[in-house]
């Protein structure tokens, strides 16, 4: 029995796109992880015993922070790397394989005397 | 009933264009007329027909090991290259990775840094399905660098 279209219908939805409002927005994050960033590591010291901690609790904040913001149907990965300044080389990249309709990143680097951090976001909308 | 579920029931109406190899092997077509149908090609499990599901971490290891192995192998530092080598290494490890034909997305960051006696720290925090996804950390060096190459699995 087919629905007439254009009435909606108890059954009519489940989406299998997210709304523009819903989508994983770049800028959004990434005010959110620059806020987070700045509160917490702004006079922050490079210590080997402490940061290992910091770092965890860094990507578990920001992650809880981006469940707030209510990305509803998003899968999310936080990824924080945080490396002590001296003057060493350092690079990074990431490549996904996704739905580049649904799909988003975001990203930041914080920097202070001792140490650098970058922070990558990653949400993936689940069908 | 209604609403938006993560819901495995209340499938319906046209479905896009989203690329999914189904269960009998054909692309999801445009318009499915039965709700069945289209809960069968999206959770194949719950149809009868057994599909791998679950991220392999050995798998993955070893894919991403013979990676940095191939694109970094027997080299030493070098600032001019390291951006083509972060580069290779994390698109050698996505093309294999894909080509295990598995329903997930993939997400591979790499980062490569020079020896200094600097220390480094990373750590993931990820919200999913414990259940199907998954993730796969190696840790490389050599005398003059550090290599860490991370791989996460998300099943769609």
């Amino acid at each position: 029995m087919e629905e007439p279209l254009g009435l909606a219908s108890p059954g009519d939805t489940y989406s299998l796109r997210p709304a523009f409002r819903h989508r994983f927005r770049s800028s959004i994050v990434k005010e959110c992880i620059h806020a987070i960033l700045k509160e917490n590591l702004a006079n922050v010291q490079y210590n080997p015993e402490e940061t290992p901690q910091l770092t965890r609790s860094l990507s578990d904040a920001i992650k809880d922070r981006l469940k707030e913001e209510g990305f509803h149907r998003y899968k999310m990965v936080v990824q924080v790397v945080i490396g002590e300044q001296r003057g060493e080389g350092v690079n990074m990249a990431a490549r996904c394989f996704w739905d580049a309709d649904t799909d988003n990143y975001a990203q930041d680097v914080f920097m202070n005397d001792s140490l650098f951090c970058v922070v990558a976001a990653f949400g993936c909308f689940y069908y | 009933m209604g609403g938006v579920g993560w819901g495995r029931e209340a499938l319906t109406g046209c479905c896009h264009r989203i690329g999914l190899r189904g269960a009998s092997g054909a692309f999801l077509s445009t318009r499915v007329s039965h709700n069945a149908r289209l809960r069968l090609l999206l959770r194949p499990e719950t149809g009868g027909e057994q599909c791998k599901t679950s991220f392999v971490v050995d798998e993955v290891s070893n894919i991403i090991k013979e990676a940095v192995e191939g694109a970094i192998g027997g080299n030493a530092y070098q600032h001019s290259k390291v951006n083509q080598w972060t580069t290779s290494v994390v698109e050698q490890t996505l093309s294999q990775l894909t080509k295990l034909g598995k329903p997930f997305k993939y997400i591979v960051t790499c980062v490569i840094m020079q020896k200094n006696g600097a220390g480094l720290h990373t750590a993931s925090s990820c919200f999913w399905d414990n259940t199907s996804d998954g993730n796969c950390t190696v840790r490389w060096e050599n005398k003059t660098m550090y290599c860490i190459v991370s791989a996460f699995g998300l099943a769609i």
